[in-house]
């Protein structure tokens, strides 16, 4: 009789696996917090100038983009990739919830890098089930084209001077467009130590962006040279060069 | 013992019940997606979204929705008509809320499981993203995906229909663009008199027709090309640019110079049906698209090299008698039976 106890008690586990696996594990919450900051400031819309390398004083107006993709790394190479039609978010400078991202589920377990993508990769289309429902939130931020069914990845607008002369607006949206121009770009960072993901705990990763990298990073870009990226062959991947450099992992305080 | 074994087995099914497993699924049958044997494999994985006969239904009835729109008017079926092989013949370029005129003519919707992009330039490159463009411009349905969902909520007809049609069963944009990908690819036209003589079933070319179907072979295949009749590029077929539009064509997706005034190539099937021509609907008959490709070029930097001849001369000579030939040929691919095909049609 016991016997049949034990070996129904096993069955009871053995048949609800498959459909239920997460009863054998734990699992934790993640806050990733974007940082957007300019020579180490946070960023205040509208009222400080920021100077540029090229010489030319600007104000942002604007400032979106959005992330993508994440995926949490362990030391030994074992990824966990957060559920991709959960995984598309909008950071926008003028509302501070945006810029917390708090990511559920996450299995217990010692991280040490986080990997995410700037932009929507559009090389995956069509879309794995769920991500179209990324377009209303999208929408509500404006950063979907109104002629092309795609996303801008960043829409970045503000007023700018050179050499003492007059305001000029100058606008930054960059997406990918059609099958030639992608501009989607992976970024892996190193977490500053190994994060430990824990039942009823939610660290923080703080993830600075420096913003005037979008200007002076691996290219430098001048706004008297150009100050309206769109579709753009030639400016617009050199914008999403610079934004692939303009992230980094910083502690929380 | 026997008992037990039976105690066991129940014990066994509750423990691993959960909400999903309770839900009896509702008779939701696979739609039938059949490739016609002289057509290339499609572009669209079927397998990502195969279309069932409720997802089916609702793209038909989202398809028919002015709700779609800001005007509670203007749906799909408003700029693309059946009859007209889902075009929306009696404009040239079409209109959409509030008589909002766009700078484009509607195209067609046959085939569409077989197109890599969408759009005269490609700006869509994915079935299930194309009605972002309509839904979202202000030139067309002027309204947000939020709205859309929210008036859709709404509607206990479309909860239902949702809910037979997706497994999640939720009122989504995802489910709302896959239900109507699952209309759109499952519209084939395959029907022709043409295609009937491909695939041997029993029909034959008149003499016209015949000699017509030679001609376009040597002066229209190279871009027309195929049995979906096109090789689905983007070429300058040198028109003239009408000032009032300038429209840049595949350089407003491409931002590259070289693509300038390049339109996709477009299907010829039923074109019989699809008039006014051309991306801004500028040719009300055949006479004027053959007219134009014999005498009405203009020389341009994006030109495609195929209509230059050795002489320096523009166009594809032909005679008025061709003309008529190429234009009998392109009568063999209107199909009856999918302009006419209650599957598709709103009533
Ligand atoms: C106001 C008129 C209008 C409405 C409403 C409209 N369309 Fe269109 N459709 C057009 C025009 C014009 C084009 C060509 C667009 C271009 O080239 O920029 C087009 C192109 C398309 C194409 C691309 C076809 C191809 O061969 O590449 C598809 C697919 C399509 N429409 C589907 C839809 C769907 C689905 C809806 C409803 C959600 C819709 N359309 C609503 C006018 C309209
Ligand atoms: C160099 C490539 C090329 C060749 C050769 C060519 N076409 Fe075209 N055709 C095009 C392109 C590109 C368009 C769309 C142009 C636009 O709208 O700007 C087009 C449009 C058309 C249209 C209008 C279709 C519609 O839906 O509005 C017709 C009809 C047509 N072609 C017939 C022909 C015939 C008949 C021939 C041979 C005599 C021919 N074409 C040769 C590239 C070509």
């Amino acid at each position: 009789m016991k016997n049949i106890i034990i070996l129904f008690a096993f069955l009871v586990v053995i048949s609800c696996k498959n459909d239920d696996e997460g009863a054998t594990k734990t699992f934790g919450n993640i806050e990733l917090n974007f940082n957007n900051s300019i020579d180490n400031t946070p960023i205040v819309l509208e009222e400080t100038s920021y100077t540029n390398k090229s010489n030319e004083t600007y104000t942002i107006s604007e400032l979106k983009y959005i992330i993508s993709n994440i995926v949490l790394i362990k030391a030994n190479k074992e990824e966990f990739k957060y559920p991709v039609a959960d995984s598309y978010f909008v950071i926008n400078e003028a509302k501070s919830e945006s810029k917390k991202i708090t990511l559920n589920s996450i299995p217990e377990g010692e991280y040490t890098k986080i990997r995410f993508g700037f932009g929507v990769d559009q090389s995956k289309y069509p879309f794995e089930s769920g991500t179209a429902n990324f377009i209303p939130t999208a929408e509500e931020n404006q950063m979907l084209w109104n002629w092309a069914a795609g996303y801008k990845f960043i829409k970045f607008e503000g007023m700018y001077t050179a050499n003492g002369g007059s305001n000029t607006d100058f606008l930054i949206h960059v997406g990918s467009h059609g099958t030639t121009l992608d501009n989607y770009q992976e970024i892996t960072l190193e977490l500053p130590s190994a994060l430990t993901i824990e039942k009823s705990k939610s660290p923080e990763i703080v993830i600075n962006v420096d913003i005037a990298k979008i200007f002076d990073g691996i290219n430098t870009l001048s706004l008297e040279q150009k100050n309206s990226i769109q579709v753009d062959p030639v400016y617009a991947p050199k914008v999403a060069e610079n934004i692939s450099t303009m992230f980094s992992t910083g502690v929380s305080n | 013992m026997k008992l037990l074994s039976y105690i066991t087995l129940i014990l066994i099914g509750v423990a691993c019940s959960s909400d999903k497993d309770n839900y009896v699924p509702i008779e939701n049958e696979k739609l039938e997606f059949t490739v016609p044997a002289n057509f290339p494999e499609p572009s669209y994985d079927i397998t990502l979204n195969p279309p069932t006969q409720k997802g089916f239904e609702l793209g038909k009835k989202l398809f028919y929705e002015g709700q779609l729109a800001s005007d509670g008017v203007i749906a799909c079926g408003f700029c693309h008509i059946q009859d007209f092989a889902f075009t929306h013949h009696t404009h040239i370029v079409s209109h959409g809320v509030g008589g909002a005129l766009g700078t484009r003519n509607a195209q067609p919707l046959h085939n569409m499981a077989f197109m890599k992009e969408f759009t005269w330039d490609g700006a869509a490159i994915h079935l299930d993203l194309q009605p972002i463009i309509p839904i979202t411009a202000e030139v067309e349905m002027n309204e947000t995906f939020n709205n859309v969902i929210k008036k859709l909520e709404a509607q206990p007809e479309y909860v239902k229909l949702f809910a037979e049609a997706f497994e999640d069963q939720k009122i989504n944009s995802d489910n709302m663009l896959k239900a109507i990908s699952q209309f759109m690819i499952m519209m084939i036209s395959a029907n022709t008199k043409y295609d009937k003589i491909e695939r041997n079933e029993g029909s034959v070319f008149t003499e016209n027709e015949a000699a017509g179907f030679e001609l376009f072979k040597s002066k229209c295949a190279s871009c027309h090309q195929g049995t979906l009749f096109t090789d689905q590029t983007y070429r300058n077929n040198g028109l003239p640019v009408d000032l009032q539009y300038n429209d840049i064509g595949r350089k407003r997706v491409t931002g590259e110079e070289t693509d300038i005034y390049k339109f996709k190539v477009p299907s010829l099937r039923n074109i019989e049906l699809t008039f006014p021509y051309m991306h801004d609907g500028r040719f009300k008959t055949l006479d004027d698209v053959l007219n134009h490709y014999s005498d009405g070029m203009v020389d341009s930097e994006t030109i495609d090299p195929i209509l230059k001849n050795e002489d320096g001369s523009l166009g594809i000579p032909m005679t008025t008698q061709e003309k008529l030939l190429i234009i009998a040929f392109l009568k063999t691919l209107t199909d009856d039976d999918f302009v006419n095909d209650n599957r598709f049609s709103e009533f």
